[in-house]
């Protein structure tokens, strides 16, 4: 959930009970929507899409973000003014949950009181292109194709459109890590670098708890009683390449890959090694209680990690995520977000300037890492000293040097489609019923996938 | 004016009188502010929300959808789970909640209570509770681990309840709210019913040589008739769009145990951006309400 990364800064991130305040986010972004779409309507279909933008290369770039975010792109902005003159970038710190009602209002009115460039998470963009085609400026018309093998693969799927056009260009990627407790595996005797996939984890069960007794090794909110909790079950689906949805938006929630990642939980859960993170805070609680050995979480928790439990210092870890099947793939994107441009924009050209300029030099994208913590998704800057830079958090582990290696090795693209929310509530559903009722994962998830097929109008792959 | 020609009372046709015209627009004027308020904030969305419901997707891919909405309805499990939870707490929560309501309203009516202003306003407080704090504190009370409710049950030695993690005893969790929330409201509009019934009647029967239980059987339950009409319907509708309270305790979980109607509606409005579905629940619903509404005042008022 790219709202959970350090993007959407101070505000969300305590709140990371464990996973998403996603459904908060999607009802107040809908509540705006609801008066928009009401407003647009009735004005027969003034809505257009917004395509009467201008290709203006010099003026005024106005850009919405949020937080941390927004603090990391000004930090680019002298030195683009410097280089373009005749352009001046104002970004304004929209904040997050709010620049999802201010974006959606604005494209379901056509566009207008849009800013000409739009910070959009990856769980949002899919389905502004779906709901408000025409909304985002095609960046392909711009020139942005020649960047296509310049980020992190799994990017370029994300952010193109159904025609194969792009309409953002990346900016922060998330990939999924396994951060472990070192101090409670070694009382175990288990390596966890030495596990290759989670049947491994399963196996080591019974030495894991014998050791620790009371000791879970990961949290998961099992009735979802404060929100969906599927963090867990998405990454380990997107280990597998796959989602609730294929790159096409047909409906995936009940495939093999889904079937497995589900009983990958069933049988940690069977083992003993889930603990329940319910209501508020249960996860932090469980983490602050010595009681969770392992957090598959992606980029953004090495920071989270270190300032939130400050007093386990030292004895975290951080290591590649075992794959779901033998010789499976062990690097999963999680989120990403991106910068668009709006095609209301009288100056698409300038704002894609400024994107280019921010976005595809390694200069750029690590000054902003250091000012906002937003981790690159441009592959030519990670060859910065940073990035192997020793963290004393992790027993001086240079955590950066993990993921880059990660993004090295490629992740699948995710397609979260207009459906997104849907989807996590259906699946969140299912596991649910696998937790609570015994439920078998391949029955749970086959209903779930028939109930998004006949909600959403998709069809099944 | 063909109106009095045609009545025909008199041959001479009636001049209309200076000022008339503006005398009849006057009230009109005056009204002018609530009805055109109303047309706009309330007539409109509820018309334009019936013309939502034949059309799907948003923003600038809506289209005319037919009656595929409602069919869709019809055969969406999720609808179907909603509606009977509604039902069930329904049928549970209205008799608990109205049967406490007129055990209070008659203690409290009662000649042997003392400070009885005291009393009503301590059962009429829970009703004024605002929403968010009622939620807030009740996730504390029911919090599984650290609740308070959970301690007394440990303290009499009952085993600990997973109040909000179990899908029968969230659903309990919402039926103790409802029921703490609304009591003492059913309550007061009892005791001004038990305070309308005539003194004589009671007299009357105590001569007759009628005993208390006899009496309330006799006397004061038909008197509270039309009241009981009155809350037995009011919360049925209440149910029946019930929101808040799952909404702020268990966000419909777990496992949809506690997912009601118009949370559902929420949910594909708000959450998943359909509208038009969410517009037809919304006349689903409607047709529901108008229903039962009826059956009610048929069961209840025949015998009148």
């Amino acid at each position: 959930m790219s709202e959970s990364s350090p993007l959407s800064g101070g505000p969300a991130r305590p709140a990371l009970r464990h996973p998403s305040r996603r459904a908060l986010l999607r009802g107040s972004s809908g509540a705006a929507l609801a008066l928009a779409a009401g407003a647009a309507l009735s004005a027969c279909g003034s809505s257009s899409g917004g395509g009467q933008g201008g290709d203006a290369a010099t003026g005024k770039v106005t850009v919405w973000s949020w937080t941390t975010a927004a603090t990391a792109l000004r930090s680019v902005v002298p030195a683009f003014e410097k280089a373009h003159p005749d352009i001046t970038v104002d970004v304004v710190d929209v904040g997050n949950p709010a620049i999802w009602d201010k974006i959606t209002v604005g494209l379901a009115s056509g566009g207008q009181g849009l800013a000409d460039v739009l910070h959009i998470g990856c769980d949002y963009l899919p389905g502004y292109l779906e709901k408000f085609p025409g909304g985002l400026a095609d960046l392909s018309a711009l020139g942005a194709d020649r960047y296509k093998g310049a980020f992190a693969s799994g990017l370029w799927p994300v952010v193109s459109g159904k025609n194969g056009h792009v309409y953002a260009m990346p900016w922060e990627v998330n990939p999924l890590g396994f951060y472990y407790r070192k101090d409670l595996f070694d009382r175990a005797g288990i390596d966890p670098t030495a596990y290759r996939t989670w049947d491994d984890v399963i196996a080591s069960a019974g030495r894991f708890r014998h050791a620790n007794p009371g000791c879970y090794l990961i949290g998961i909110d099992k009735s979802a009683t404060t929100a969906p909790d599927c963090d867990f079950l998405q990454s380990l689906m997107q280990l597998q390449g796959a989602f609730y949805f294929d790159l096409q938006g047909r409906v995936t929630l009940g495939s093999p890959q889904a079937v497995k990642a589900l009983t990958v939980i069933k049988e940690l859960n069977d083992a003993g090694l889930v603990g329940d993170a319910s209501g508020d805070h249960g996860w932090s609680n469980l983490v602050k209680a010595d009681k969770v050995a392992v957090s598959p979480l992606p980029a953004w928790a090495a920071h989270y990690l270190e300032t939130e439990f400050p007093k386990q210092k030292g004895q975290w870890r951080l290591t590649r995520p075992p794959a779901v099947t033998p010789g499976g793939k062990r690097a999963a994107i999680v989120n990403s977000t991106h910068l668009a441009v709006a095609a209301s924009s009288k100056r698409r050209r300038a704002a894609f300037a400024f994107v280019e300029f921010a976005l595809t030099r390694p200069d750029s994208m690590n000054r902003m890492f250091r000012a906002g913590g937003v981790f690159p998704a441009l592959t030519a800057a990670y060859s910065d000293p940073m990035y192997a830079q020793p963290d004393p958090y992790y027993g001086g582990q240079p955590v950066l040097r993990t993921f880059t290696g990660l993004l090295g090795e490629g992740a699948d693209a995710t397609n979260y489609s207009g459906d997104y929310a849907r989807a996590l509530k259906l699946a969140s559903d299912a596991q649910v019923k696998m937790f609570l009722k015994g439920g078998d994962p391949a029955t749970v998830l086959h209903s779930a996938a028939q109930q998004l097929a006949q909600q959403s109008g998709r069809r099944i792959a | 004016m063909t109106f009095t020609a045609a009545r025909g009372a008199s041959a001479v046709p009636r001049r209309p009188r200076p000022g008339t015209a503006r005398r009849h627009a006057l009230p009109y004027l005056l009204l002018a502010p609530a009805l055109i308020t109303f047309a706009v904030f309330k007539a409109y969305p509820i018309l334009d929300s019936l013309r939502i419901s034949f059309t799907t997707g948003t923003g600038s891919a809506s289209h005319d959808a037919g009656w595929a909405n409602y069919r869709r309805m019809l055969h969406d499990p999720l609808f179907w789970t909603a509606l009977r939870n509604t039902g069930e707490i329904l049928a549970v929560q209205v008799p608990l909640m109205l049967g406490l309501a007129l055990l209070l309203a008659l203690g409290i009516n009662s000649a042997l209570v003392r400070m009885r202003a005291v009393w009503r306003l301590g059962v009429f407080m829970p009703a004024v509770t605002g929403l968010v704090a009622t939620g807030v504190m009740f996730s504390f009370l029911l919090n599984t681990d650290q609740g308070a409710l959970n301690w007394v049950l440990h303290s009499i030695g009952l085993p600990k309840v997973d109040w909000l993690g179990q899908p029968f005893w969230a659903r309990i969790a919402v039926v103790l709210v409802l029921t703490w929330h609304y009591t003492g409201y059913n309550a007061v509009i009892y005791l001004a019913g038990l305070q309308g019934i005539p003194r004589d009647l009671h007299e009357a029967a105590m001569v007759d040589g009628a005993g208390p239980l006899r009496r309330f059987w006799s006397v004061t339950l038909p008197s509270l008739r039309p009241i009981l009409l009155f809350t037995v319907v009011l919360s049925t509708i209440g149910t029946l769009q019930l929101f808040d309270e799952p909404y702020v305790l268990t966000q419909g979980g777990p496992d949809n145990a506690t997912l009601t109607v118009s949370m559902y509606l929420y949910q594909n409005a708000f959450h998943y951006f359909d509208f038009g579905y969410a517009s037809a629940i919304a006349y689903g619903l409607t047709v529901l309400v108008v229903l039962l509404g009826a059956v009610q005042m048929r069961l209840m008022g025949e015998r009148e």
